[in-house]
């Protein structure tokens, strides 16, 4: 039988481009808050759980440990986990199941990031989150994936850009009270939203939240300690987590399976069986504003594709029917990654107990679902929040977080520092194909493409694998698929990974190849790109045979089909090209 | 499943790298430190009256009892050696030209200890023998640890 556990005291630094403190420093500021909260010294704590990003984003080996003494971990149980973007809500979810099992009555759960640090753009640092093999020699750049889903998303809904940026402008809006928020801004507009620099086409830069650093702290505990150091605690009802395929441009990108999966196990826990009605508040995870929507749908609070609707008439605003990131999110207050998690988390605290002072949403919240979205894109983490009777706390407080340490760098500053040092890791890397890519690979030299056979879920998988993640057997045999396909979305991008404006356009296209299942990443050339359709037919271009070299680069491109796919191809393809058909191996 | 690799020299691979490099910033205690020390040669740590420890470099909050402090306290420049090291090999490998002495000494004043290296006398090293500071003159000290020579034996 687990226990109870509430939520007692929450605490966060504010959220800034580049901090004077180092991560320990800001880690120690946030937790101190929270224990300040609920007046605890930090001989009550038992045990403390951390997150923050891994250690190659900044460069610091074991960087949980590196972090603890800041996390008051000194002489404690400490672990520290790291699910992406979702680690924030995921420390909460952590320190509740060290509480609920009895192996901890008190816990100090902090998340930190510090993103200053790496350079020349964090985004450096999360270009291994591409396939190295078969993405990277691409050149992608994280916002491609973003940029291909939310085209996919609005595509397949009929959904207008300008439902999609009012959740930019409701979140800045918010962020403008909240007194540790990085970008609040109280008049900003739609037009704003929409006249901003187009990165990766369709998403804009007031579509993106800023990189931060900062870092957010709660204290929680058992049921018979919550008691004794609040009459307010903010119980965790539920919780839950959930991971789709590792093979991103295999999943659904119209709809966060990962999300509902994470959400009905919470809902399950918590005995929430009417979502709408039963959730009062949400802080669904917003690092771009089409992804607050999907995850609203994704939270089962919207039917698919009707959050937008919603975001336009108002529904989701502080003072609507379901408000939604009421604190400003991540589009308002910023996006230190890790951190940017739990304080969601903190939010649900403040407004369930009629603490939220400026931000607080109407009507005495009973029940708030946050939530985060992470890993290789493919992670959900929700916990679901609420309170027993009306809170008993006063409600004419400050605002809060009642403090807000973290002192804010000038680009000029943070380039004289005294004792500054600069540093790279410098380690280089050399990654095998294994076997089924590997064949993959021999394939494409040889101009064909190959999948692998499930014939269990009778699924053709490109990229291939020599065993199905869904039902856990090796995969039967190799099989041949088509040089054609249909491309599922597309992103016009205008920037490199570090930001820097590319002077051609780059076309990165997610497509199904004709006979397989699920898509696979690529480029699309011999096009206008205000010609490119989501449902467009397109083939492949291969390099001349002796230029190939067994490289996702043999196919230079794939370009609109042209009428009859093989007699559309010149000489040189079809003597280059061999059709498809089984494999005897 | 597990194929037999006939011929190594074919096994495909791609290098590559992680493209980034850091700049760390001493943050708020650690500017104290760097400042004192680039600024006036000396060492600065902070003192935790709670828990009767103090720490060196300087520090924001003590990691015992979470209390904020201060750079308020300057130790050294003499200590005790705790313990000491002699490298002859670097990290490759290689065998030092000049195998570096590196030692753990607890400055007067500190309880904790300072990592640095010991320059070469005339008697081998004995723990807990006294030692002491040796700072780079002014003119060349640029706020770094390195602004440290190392330290020496005290000559009695």
């Amino acid at each position: 039988m687990t226990r109870r556990v509430a939520v007692v005291g929450a605490g966060m630094t504010r959220f800034v481009r580049r901090a004077l403190e180092t991560g320990k420093e800001l880690a120690w500021e946030a937790s101190r808050e929270a224990l300040a909260s609920c007046e605890l010294p930090l001989d009550r704590i038992d045990a403390v759980c951390l997150t923050s990003a891994p250690d190659a984003f900044d460069g610091v080996h074991m960087k949980g440990e590196y972090l603890s003494d800041g996390a008051g971990a000194f002489g404690r149980p400490f672990i520290r986990t790291y699910v992406g973007g979702g680690s924030g809500v995921f420390t909460a979810i952590q320190a509740y199941y060290t509480v609920a099992s009895g192996m901890a009555d008190v816990v100090l759960a902090v998340a930190e990031e510090k993103m200053s640090s790496t350079q020349p753009h964090p985004q450096g640092a999360f270009l291994t989150i591409f396939d190295n093999i078969l993405e990277r020699p691409l050149g992608p750049n994280l916002l491609w994936i973003f940029a291909l889903e939310m085209n996919r998303y609005m595509t397949v809904h009929g959904i207008d850009k300008r439902d999609i940026a009012a959740v930019a402008v409701k979140n800045k809006r918010n962020a403008a009270d909240h007194p540790a928020a990085l970008l609040g801004q109280a008049d900003i507009t739609i037009e704003d939203v929409l006249a901003s620099e187009t990165l990766a086409w369709p998403v804009q830069r007031l579509d993106v939240s800023p990189i931060s650093d900062g870092a957010v702290a709660i204290v929680v505990a058992s049921e018979e300690a919550a008691k004794q150091i609040t009459s307010d605690p903010v119980w965790i009802q539920g919780v839950g987590w959930n991971l789709d395929t590792a093979y991103w441009t295999n999943r659904d990108l119209v709809f966060p399976d990962y999300v509902a999966n994470a959400a009905r196990m919470a809902y399950g826990m918590a005995g929430v069986t009417e979502p709408r009605k039963q959730i009062h508040v949400a802080e669904p995870y917003d690092p771009f504003d089409y992804k607050e929507l999907h995850h609203l749908e994704g939270l089962l609070l919207f039917d698919k594709g009707m959050a937008p609707e919603a975001a336009r008439d108002g529904v989701l605003d502080r003072k609507g029917d379901l408000p939604s990131c009421p604190s400003g999110g991540l589009l308002g207050v910023g996006n230190p990654i890790a951190a940017a998690g739990l304080m969601k988390i903190a939010e649900l605290f403040w407004q369930l107990r009629g603490e939220a002072g400026a931000r607080q949403v109407p009507g005495t919240p009973e029940r708030g679902v946050a939530q985060a979205w992470g890993d290789l894109m493919q992670v959900g983490t929700v916990v679901v929040m609420g309170r027993e009777g009306p809170p008993t706390t006063a409600t004419q407080l400050e605002t809060p977080p009642a403090a807000t340490p973290a002192t804010s760098l000038s680009d000029a500053e943070f380039r004289s520092a005294t004792g500054a040092v600069e540093d790279e890791i410098g380690a280089r890397y050399a990654w095998d194909a294994g076997v089924a890519i590997g064949r993959f690979l021999d394939g494409l030299r040889d101009g064909k493409i190959m999948g692998r056979e499930c014939r269990n879920c009778e699924r053709v998988l490109v990229p291939p694998r020599m065993f199905c993640e869904r039902c856990f057997r090796g995969t039967h045999a190799w099989k041949q698929v088509e040089h054609t396909g249909e491309v599922q979305t597309f992103s016009i991008c205008n920037v490199r990974w570090d930001m820097q404006p590319l002077d051609e356009p780059e076309l990165p296209a997610v497509i199904a190849i004709d006979g397989s299942d699920g898509g696979f990443l690529h480029t699309l050339g011999e096009v206008d790109p205000d010609e490119i359709r989501i449902g467009m037919k397109v083939e492949a271009v291969w390099k001349p045979v002796s230029e190939r070299t067994g490289s996702i680069l043999d196919i230079a491109y794939f370009r609109p089909r042209q009428g009859d796919p093989r007699g559309s191809r010149s000489e040189r393809e079809r003597a280059s090209a061999s059709p498809p058909g089984e494999d005897a191996s | 499943m597990l194929e037999k690799i006939a011929r190594p020299e074919e096994i495909r691979r791609w290098e590559g790298d992680l493209p980034v490099r850091h700049r760390y910033t001493p943050g708020v205690a650690g500017d104290a430190f760097f400042t004192a020390l680039k600024e006036r040669g000396v060492l600065l740590g902070s003192r935790c009256e709670s828990c009767a420890y103090t720490y060196v470099p300087a520090r924001l909050f003590c990691e015992r009892c979470f209390s904020e402090l201060s750079a308020d306290t300057e130790v050294g420049p003499a200590g005790e050696l705790v313990s000491f090291t002699i490298v002859f090999q670097g990290i490759e490998g290689e065998p030092l030209e000049r195998p570096q002495t590196l030692g753990a000494v607890r400055l007067d004043g500190a309880d904790a200890v300072l990592i640095h290296r010991v320059q070469p006398g005339e008697e081998p090293l004995e723990i807990g023998e006294r030692v002491e500071v040796v700072i780079e003159p002014e003119p060349r000290r640029t706020g770094s640890i390195l602004d440290i020579a190392g330290f020496r034996v005290v000559e009695t």
